[in-house]
């Protein structure tokens, strides 16, 4: 008894789509051309070059968290303590910079390295100690902004050089400096999770850990790279941001680890770990940015957009639920 | 195993002494409460001025309402779920209080003092209300409670600023502020006299609803249904229990200790900030630093209490051992690490 | 004699398969009555419809003679009817009293337990169960697993339970625990409780058993007094085929000594073992649970990384300090559970047959999809795997086919010495057939084999030479002409009294 011919050939097209249809990728991609069509016919300052690239810059920060959180979900871990190294980083970078004097580029790069080892601290604790994510994370979002507070000693620094602001507030070829950050990080990472061996790990330990590991496959280091990731690209979140906004603050970052989870979880990687694309933490961004603008547009204050940004959080996970379990037939 | 050289020993003896003996001595309570005698000898020595009266009833009340809260998470972590949006549900709820206790539109019948007990009571019932909502969405929608709070979160906060449009709450009646009072002011007393005029409200609620949940959980039917659930979901199910009944409840009772704890916060001060310090971070680690397992089944709430208390007395310790506030946190930090590493290595070594 | 129930006609349908077609089964007072079938068969729907989990489409229940509904769970455990499933349903963390009084614990009249009467209650029911040994304030998390099964049948007691469906109770038993295990259910059986005993092991229907009904896709196949039939009977009634020689071990031409391992330890389940593995032999590994045996091959494979001892490979000394090493030196160790340590159960064939070897697919760590493809469907039609395609989710193939794909899987990286542990635990006799012939033919081709087992007539069926395990220790070896059941089961047993520490096995479910 072997493969039925039929199943190898290709799926119709209409049958691709109509599953296409049923992801939450799906369902979220609907949903992102009904708010842009409804939020383009109330105002037309929305569908102009310009709002969208900036919507771009906006969101940059939060993507680069977004997109190594959606490795750690897939993995069915947590990382809370994502911006609180964004804090760390902006810290460390001024102080390197302002009062240990080294030169700027260094500082950057010390950023980078600080916020590197921290993502590798959580990761060895979580491997090697064997600390649940979501304590271990929890106990170093405290930690980690701890001693962003601890070294600023509330201090904020200013005043850098104008070359500096160039990531953060300059473009190229019209198109904000940040923005090509963003969208080099959301193709490799992409490319990984979809393609590589590295990738098809990651969702092998979300779903058995153990089946992994029996399995040969180098489970102890994929998670340690993958923290480490994380604590790389919440430093570059900081740099990134410093340089948007021209200071350094200890509390910068607070609460960003939860938009990145939200955007990851929006995007219909299950919480729980083992499935989850970049595609949909991408679409998560998009949609969550593309609410915060178009409300604001169409006049609805400032932090009210959140209320509708939780509301369709929620629903499109319900949505979702539906579907699998309608298609699933439990 | 360890049942099978225990043999035939007499079966009537009710209370196994040493056993007894033993948890208590090797439960994350007691390393808890160890660390807090510790601490506050320690830093005593340095600076006699922390062991004053007024001092002291401030560690102990100053996270009061961060450990009340910390009931609710208790039993919503133990039943293998975890409540994100209390933060903001708190910050809501005090501001909700304390609108009330000002508005002045309400009909003449109503004397100052109910409005102000009203001011007391309504966060309670709105509280048990948004629980019974988000327990809604994970009972009987099945959507996970992470997710859940992480959009109830968002939701909660945007009300609560568009509402508040941002401007604090002041000017509350006298009789309001409920966590300024001193119950035992009035009531002569032999021996520490002094200490116990000082005790502020907080703390009794504290003590008292720690005291009740801690009974109920242990000995009654529902508190160890939440147990049964958290620890065996399928199991609980097939045995009859109503698990969407017990989950229900959890949540309900979650906002309204919520409710409970935001009627603390809003009357410690004069003014309510519409300001929102990470809260439901502080509630969590109190719960998880107490010994509750986040995986589920495991953990008491007065793990979570003692965690709470542990982590203002190092707040305020700082002052007193000279070292700069701005420290805090990461002191903080490094001693959530070391709880929970001593409270896993003791698990693995009660599993080995 | 009036059977205390009866199911008669039932079928039930799921989406997409006929689960149970016209089936009947009945069980009288004090009987113990055998259910048999292959995976699939449709054994855990009938007894899911027995203790009211499913309804069934059609048929009649009765409940001494008068038909009744049973709509849950809670239904059939107030009519007598309880169940002891495969995954234990106990709280770890509350104690063996308020386990077994889990729902219906004694109360005062504000609704508050009565703590004292239920422990008494609890200690009672222990000793009407001859057990005495069990305190009931401990947590049952704290249990061994023999334990817990014993608090089970108490709180199926405590129900009043008048029939008990056991679904493969001693699966995951020591055998001491297992003869505990027939002890109560013949005090049981005394009592007059009608027992329900699904079991894959045919052993202990004849051990146990009054009668024995057999099912075989779906369908009734018929029911035999345990006196009137005969091994080979019920497995002509399972497989609807009669299979002459399961054990197909073919004679190979022994080579070269491949494996060596020297002195090795990690304590405690691997005390200084030494043996060799030698080019187209099947080395059979006996032993109880907990001998240590799963631990020495997973000390070879580099899970366990050993403390001491020398691994030599063709030859040459190997540190093996993870799978990765084993596997480039051509090991491969098929683990004892499929569920857990084998197989990504949410996961499609073709993503598990590609987990061991994703490096040889790809190029620059890109995985080659077409090659994936590839190469699941070919081990689909090596290994006739009966899926509909390499994209199935593996967790919804029969027990026999998941073990298939481990199999597959393991094969894929080419090993040169394949380590099998209880390769055929939990699956129908069908499947154990082709797993057996398999391994023949590896061996013929010249792999080294080390095949770990419980069944003691495939370690004979199977083996070139046997060794045994106790405690840590290779304590004898046979050769193939020397080895009988009665010189290994001692070898295994040993000292018993010295007591073995006991590991803790999950099955998957079926």
């Amino acid at each position: 008894m072997a493969v039925q011919e039929t199943s190898l050939k290709k799926p119709s097209l209409t049958l691709r789509i109509q599953r296409l249809l049923l992801t939450q990728e799906g369902v979220l991609l609907i949903i992102t051309l009904i708010a842009s069509l409804i939020v383009s016919t109330q105002t037309d300052k929305f569908l102009t070059t310009e709002n969208l690239l900036n919507q771009g810059r906006l969101m940059t920060e939060i993507g680069l968290l977004a997109l190594p959180m959606t490795f750690i979900i897939i993995t069915g871990g947590i990382d809370l303590s994502a911006g609180s190294i964004v804090g760390l980083s902006a810290i460390v970078l001024g102080y390197s910079w302002f009062n240990k004097g080294y030169s700027l580029e260094a500082s950057i790069f010390i950023a980078l390295a600080v916020s590197s080892l921290a993502g590798l601290i959580n990761g060895l604790f979580i491997v090697r100690v064997r600390v649940p994510p979501l304590i271990m994370t929890l106990a170093t979002l405290t930690f980690y902004r701890g001693l962003a507070e601890g070294i600023a000693q509330s201090r904020s620094v200013r005043g850098y050089p104008a070359w500096f602001y160039e990531l953060g507030q300059e473009e190229t070829w019209g198109i904000p400096n940040q923005l090509f950050i963003l969208v080099i990080a959301i193709v490799i990472t992409a490319i990984i999770l979809s393609r590589t061996t590295f990738g098809r790990s990651l969702y092998a330990i979300g779903n058995n850990e153990k089946a992994a590991r029996f399995s040969g496959i180098p489970v102890s280091r994929n998670i340690l790279l993958i923290y480490t990731f994380s604590g790389f690209m919440a430093g570059l979140a900081g740099y990134i941001f410093v340089s948007r906004v021209s200071t350094t603050r200890s509390d910068m970052g607070t609460g960003w680890e939860l938009d990145a989870i939200a955007a990851v979880v929006l995007g219909g990687t299950s919480i729980f770990g083992g499935t989850g694309s970049i595609v949909g933490t991408v679409i998560g961004l998009i949609l969550i940015q593309l609410l915060k603008n178009g409300l604001a547009l169409t006049g609805v204050t400032g932090d009210a957009t959140i209320v509708v940004i939780g509301s369709v959080l929620i629903l499109s996970v319900l949505i979702n639920t539906i579907i699998q379990r309608r298609t699933v037939g439990v | 195993m360890a049942s099978v050289t225990q043999t035939v020993k007499p079966i009537s003896r009710r209370f196994a002494v040493p056993r007894v003996l033993r948890s208590i001595i090797g439960s994350q309570e007691a390393v808890l409460f160890l660390a807090l005698v510790l601490l506050i000898a320690y830093v005593g020595n340095e600076n006699g001025r922390f062991l004053a009266t007024r001092n002291m009833v401030n560690v102990f009340s100053g996270n009061a309402y961060i450990a009340v809260a910390a009931i609710g998470m208790t039993m919503v972590i133990i039943t293998g779920n975890i409540d994100i949006s209390v933060g903001s549900l708190m910050v809501t709820l005090a501001m909700f209080s304390g609108a009330i206790s000002i508005y002045t539109h309400f009909p003449s019948w109503m004397s100052e003092n109910s409005i102000i007990w009203l001011a007391w009571i309504a966060p309670l019932i709105v509280g048990g209300i948004v629980g019974a909502i988000i327990g809604f969405f994970v009972t009987y929608l099945r959507i996970p409670a992470i997710v859940v709070s992480l959009g109830f979160m968002s939701i909660l906060k945007g009300i609560l600023i568009i509402v508040s449009e941002g401007e604090r709450i002041t000017g509350m009646p006298d009789g309001y502020a409920l966590a300024q009072r001193h119950p035992l002011e009035k009531v002569p007393l032999p021996i520490f006299e002094d200490f116990f005029h000082g005790l502020t409200m907080p703390i009794f609620f504290m003590f008292g609803l720690i005291i009740l949940v801690a009974l109920w959980m242990r000995y009654s039917a529902t508190g160890r249904a939440l147990y049964a659930v958290g620890g065996n979901a399928e199991a609980a199910r097939l045995s009859g229990i109503s698990e969407h009944r017990i989950l229900m409840l959890t949540f309900i009772l979650n906002g309204f200790f919520v409710g409970i704890a935001s009627v603390l916060y809003a009357t410690q001060f004069s003014v309510i900030q519409v300001t929102l310090p990470p809260i439901e971070m502080t509630i969590i680690t109190a719960v998880v630093v107490g010994g509750v397992s986040i995986l589920g089944g495991t953990g008491t709430v007065i793990g979570a209490m003692l965690a709470a208390i542990l982590l203002n007395t190092i707040t305020k310790a700082l002052v007193f051992v000279d070292i700069s506030p701005f420290w805090m946190r990461a002191i903080q930090g490094v001693l959530i690490l070391i709880t929970v590493l001593a409270d896993l290595l003791r698990r693995q070594r009660q599993s080995a | 004699m009036q059977p205390l129930l009866e199911l008669q006609h039932i079928t039930k349908t799921f989406p997409g398969v006929k689960a149970l077609d016209d089936v009947q089964f009945d069980i009288c007072a004090g009987e113990v009555h055998a259910l048999l079938g292959e995976n699939g068969a449709g054994k855990s729907t009938l007894i899911k419809i027995a203790s009211g989990v499913y309804q069934p489409d059609a048929g009649d229940i009765l409940l001494e003679g008068k038909p009744v509904r049973l709509g849950s769970p809670h239904e059939a455990q107030s009519q007598g009817i309880a169940t002891i499933y495969q995954e234990l349903l106990l709280y770890p963390e509350l104690t063996v009293a308020e386990n077994i009084f889990m729902g219906h614990a004694p109360r005062t009249p504000f609704g508050a337990i009565r703590w004292i009467s239920m422990r008494e209650k609890a200690r009672e029911l222990l000793a009407s169960l001859n057990i005495y040994d069990l305190d009931v304030t401990r947590k049952v998390g704290a249990l061994s697993v023999g334990n817990r099964q014993r608090v089970e049948i108490a709180k199926a007691l405590s129900l009043n339970a008048r029939i008990l469906i056991m679904d493969e109770p001693t699966a995951a038993l020591t055998e001491a625990d297992v003869e505990r295990l027939f002890n109560i259910m013949k005090l049981l059986k005394g009592r007059g409780v009608g027992i329900i005993y699904i079991s894959h092991r045919l052993q202990e229907v004849f051990d146990m058993g009054d009668r024995v009904t057999v099912l075989r896709d779906g369908r009734y196949i018929g029911t035999k007094a345990v006196t009137d039939t005969t091994e080979d009977e019920l497995i002509n009634m399972l497989v609807g085929r009669s299979i002459d020689n399961l054990f197909p071990k073919a004679e190979t031409q022994i080579g070269n000594v491949v494996l060596e391992v020297e002195h090795l330890n990690h304590k405690p389940l691997t005390r200084d073992v030494s043996f060799q593995l030698r080019e187209g032999e099947i080395v059979g590994m006996a032993g109880l649970v907990g001998s240590g045996r799963s631990e020495l091959a997973q000390s070879i494979f580099g899970l366990l990384p050993a403390q001491s001892g020398i691994i030599r490979i063709n030859g040459k000394a190997i540190r093996v300090r993870n799978p990765r090493k084993a596997m480039r030196h051509g090991v491969a160790y098929l683990p004892e559970d499929r569920g857990t340590q084998g197989l990504v159960r949410q996961m499609n064939l073709r993503i598990n047959m590609s987990l061991t070897v994703l490096r040889m697919l790809s190029r620059a760590s890109f995985i080659n999809r077409q090659k994936e493809l590839k190469l699941a469907l070919s081990t689909i039609e090596k290994l006739s795997i009966r899926a509909y395609s390499p994209n199935q989710i593996v967790g919804k193939l029969s027990g026999g086919n998941q073990q298939k794909v481990v199999v597959g899987k393991w094969l894929a990286t080419m090993p040169r010495i394949l380590i099998v542990d209880e390769p055929t635990r939990g699956i129908d006799v069908g499947a154990k057939a082709e797993i057996h012939r398999l391994m023949g033919e590896l061996a013929k081709q010249g792999l080294a084999i080390l095949m770990i087992s419980s069944e003691l007539p495939e370690v004979l069926g199977m083996s070139d030479r046997i060794l045994v395990m106790r405690e840590g220790r290779i304590v004898a070896e046979y050769s193939r002409a020397d080895a009988t059941q009665e010189n290994i089961g001692m070898a295994m047993m040993g000292n018993i009294e010295n007591g073995h520490p006991v590991e803790e096995h999950q099955m998957d479910g079926v």
